[in-house]
């Protein structure tokens, strides 16, 4: 897990099997949207798959399936 | 309510993948109209249907939405519909849609729209798979904890639906629905109380919370007046108004209020390890492996498309030719029956043709829709996709374009975001369809040798390939130039719900299918039967002293050659073609076509065959006397003895043919690619952008090739 300069884990430095808890999320758009779609800070995040040519990456939360890209996985602040 | 015979509007709302279409498809059946909102591109289910006790429920099927703070425009034109009642989708009663297995993800639009006032009846769908996953539900607490009715249902077996009818019948007949608003899990922070209160003389009769709602979108809700909007900003400003913070608190307060509510009713298995979905998608959505897949599938499709569509076709248009010559013996001879023969019935054919490679298309694309595949595609194409402007799910609508655009393009409706699917729109056309396979032939055969390269390579062969890769190319470069030349508002987002794999409902699959193929007979089949009439006016008219003198002159020479019946018709065909409006504006447009190696002749199969690519063949063997012969041999014989007049060389040579067939590479050469256009686009503006763009590359390396080669 690689470490941002502000001490802060994010989701897109994570590799395929992480699995993390969602402390909060650094962009507001994004968070709206995942919020509504059922991911919320406290949630567990598992990372199944990523797609071929640096494409989306495909996340687990309880019954949630999520496919974002990695802009999208980077506003992912993790515990 | 009284007991007048005037519908009730109720609407059917829920997050995407709750299974709404299905319960929608089971209570209206074909009884469903495709309309739209006013002004936009985004379609909207409607039907109506009388409850048992005979009141008729107006149902509308609302495009799924997470939240109340739109990001496509679909979404916008759900906010817009709810918020405006004067709106003519605007619901009496709500239908709250959730899928019972992921409750405790979907009930944060309920709890938004509680807070708007309108009258709501939560169903939880799909109770039968509840059952499977063990899931245990107490419908009567929860309706209690929310004091919102409850009722449970199956959109796919209609298990339950009665109880919602009687549901509905409870709440319309009550004199004043009551709307309960002690129960929502938001309170308003100060800020937010002040702007509702500042936006109060503007919407006297909203309640508090659409007035906060209002505050959101007032940028874009198209039901405020531009004096108001400008008022409304300016007020915003002043309180320093934070639109996506707020959203975000609020969103957050509601899931902590439902959440503890949930757990408190729902009892749920915990699973351990890996789902049956997760397990397939190890597969599906593996790095290498579902690429394989994902092609396999998309192979598949398009055999398909080629393949089992070319039976029915036959038929169709061997039918319609039978048909029409059954008329224009039984009719008598003059302009109706040739309007009839050629124009009316020919125009049908041409519509009809198209059908059987619709309803496969949309068989196949609605079956992997419901199965939960679409998504997964969507997921591993993405990037490759996002770079050229486009959305994964275009490339199902670029691979079906090389069986043909039409469907291709009418299978763009599931891509959310308008600026991708509009791109995906223009530039699926560039992908040679099998409508320019018969000209392909025709002149590679006529142009280019038949000899071996590299040992194994046919010329011929490679020079089709190439065609097919420049088609290609074309699509890939101008998806790149339209994605900076379109602006949109809309963010891009991924963030693709992926829903468990289920077994398709075949009522859906039968809706979809029915309703694509309608839509195209009857909206984009106006367009073509017009065109159509149009081009066989043109083909088959002239001025009369002209069309008198090509008769004579046409039994001046055959008298003269002694030619046979037969011959003679056809001779005086060609003479007729040539004396016609179409042969005239062939002619005319020769200045401007000479430059690309054509002449007048070429230029009249230029414009018949904008009824369809094919037409060529047919129009060329007409000009060249060869009777109605759509065959491309006899054509490519006839042809490549051809001489051009100033030179003594053979008219078809290399350099004319590869001109040719650039052009017919990238002209938008097919009228009922352009009413399919006009359809999904709700405007003649991209059908002409895309008619004048495609026409201008087509010219351009035309001339490039004939100017180089020649």
């Amino acid at each position: 897990m690689v470490k941002v300069q502000t001490g802060e884990k994010i989701l897109s430095c994570a590799k395929v099997g992480f699995k993390g808890v969602v402390s909060h999320f650094n962009d507001e758009h994004v968070a709206c949207r995942l919020i509504s779609m059922g991911l919320v800070p406290g949630c567990t995040v598992e990372i199944l798959h990523k797609a071929p040519f640096g494409g989306g990456w495909y996340v687990k939360s309880d019954s949630l399936h999520i496919a974002m890209r990695i802009e999208e996985a980077s506003c992912i602040v993790l515990r | 309510m009284e007991s007048e015979r005037k519908p009730i509007s109720v609407a059917l709302i829920g997050n995407p993948n709750c299974g709404k279409t299905s319960l929608f498809n089971y209570i209206t059946g074909l009884q469903q109209k495709v309309g739209n909102f006013p002004g936009v591109t985004v379609d909207i289910k409607s039907a109506e249907t009388k409850l048992p006790g005979g009141e008729v429920i107006s149902w509308v099927d609302f495009p799924g939405l997470y939240n109340l703070y739109p990001t496509s425009r679909d979404e916008k034109m759900v906010v817009q519909s709810l918020l405006d009642t004067k709106d003519i989708y605007h619901p009496e009663l709500i239908c709250y849609v959730a899928d019972v297995t992921k409750l405790e993800k979907h009930l944060l639009l309920l709890d938004q729209l509680r807070d708007m006032q309108i009258p709501l009846i939560l169903v939880l769908n799909m109770v039968d798979l509840a059952q499977k996953e063990n899931l245990e539900i107490n419908a009567t607490l929860l309706a209690k904890k929310l004091n919102i009715p409850v009722v449970s249902v199956s959109g796919r077996s209609g298990e339950g639906i009665g109880n919602l009818f009687n549901a509905i019948k409870e709440q319309i007949v009550k004199e004043q629905i009551s709307v309960d608003v002690q129960h929502s899990g938001y309170k308003f922070s100060g800020e937010e109380t002040n702007i509702i209160e500042e936006l109060k003389p503007f919407f006297p009769s909203f309640s508090a919370y659409k007035r906060l709602l209002i505050a959101h979108h007032a940028s874009w809700l198209p039901f405020i007046s531009a004096s108001e909007r400008i008022h409304l900003l300016s007020i915003l400003g002043e309180n320093s108004f934070k639109s996506l913070p707020f959203q975000v608190r609020e969103v957050t307060q509601r899931y902590n209020f439902f959440t503890p509510l949930i757990s408190s009713v729902l009892k749920k298995k915990l699973i351990d390890g890996f789902t049956f979905s997760e397990k397939l998608d190890g597969l599906l959505t593996h790095r290498f492996l579902g690429l394989i897949v994902f092609l396999a599938v998309l192979t598949f499709l398009f055999q398909s498309l080629y393949i089992w569509a070319e039976w029915p076709m036959m038929i169709i248009e061997e039918g319609f030719s039978n048909f029409s010559n059954y008329v224009s013996t039984y009719l008598p001879d003059g302009w109706f029956n040739q309007f009839l023969t050629e124009g009316l019935i020919a125009g049908l054919g041409g519509i009809l043709v198209f059908i059987p490679q619709i309803a496969l298309l949309f068989f196949l694309i609605s079956v992997l829709e419901e199965i939960g595949y679409m998504a997964r595609a969507a997921f591993l194409f993405d990037r490759i996709m996002q770079l050229f402007g486009l959305n994964g799910r275009s490339m199902v609508a670029l691979i079906s374009g090389g069986a043909c655009a039409i469907p291709a393009i009418m299978s763009t409706r599931t891509i959310a975001s308008w600026k991708e699917r509009l791109i995906t729109i223009l530039v699926t056309p560039f992908i040679s369809c099998s409508a320019r396979i018969p000209v392909y032939t025709v002149l590679i055969g006529l142009v280019i040798p038949s000899k071996t390269v590299g040992y194994i390579f046919n010329l011929q062969g490679l020079a089709f390939l190439g065609l097919y890769l420049l088609g290609i190319f074309a699509a890939l470069i101008s998806a790149l130039l339209l994605k900076w030349w379109i602006k949109s508002d809309e963010p891009s987002f991924l963030l693709l719900e992926l829903p468990d794999y289920k077994l398709p409902v075949w009522r859906n699959v039968g809706l979809t299918v029915w309703e694509k193929v309608r839509t195209f007979t009857f909206e984009a089949g106006k367009i073509i039967i017009i065109i159509s009439i149009a081009l066989w006016f043109l083909a088959n008219n002239g001025p009369d002293v002209k069309m008198e003198a090509a008769k004579k002159e046409a039994i001046r020479v055959s008298t003269e050659r002694q030619l046979s019946q037969n011959e003679t018709d056809n001779l005086s065909k060609a003479y007729l073609l040539e004396a016609s409006y179409a042969g005239i504006l062939g002619k005319t447009m020769e200045p401007i076509i000479r430059p690309l190696g054509f002449d007048w002749k070429i230029g009249i199969a230029l414009l018949t065959s904008f009824a369809a690519r094919e037409v060529f063949v047919g129009t060329m063997a007409t000009i060249y006397s060869l009777g109605q012969n759509d065959d491309e041999l006899t054509l490519r014989e006839r042809l490549s003895v051809e001489k051009n007049p100033e030179t003594g060389k053979p008219r078809y040579d290399l350099a004319t043919g590869i001109s040719l067939l650039l052009f017919y590479v990238f002209a938008m050469q097919c009228m009922s690619t352009l009413a399919v256009v006009k359809r999904e686009t709700k405007s003649w503006k991209w059908p002409i952008i895309q008619f004048l763009g495609m026409t201008i590359i087509a010219y351009i390396s035309s001339l490039i090739a004939f100017q180089l080669l020649s």
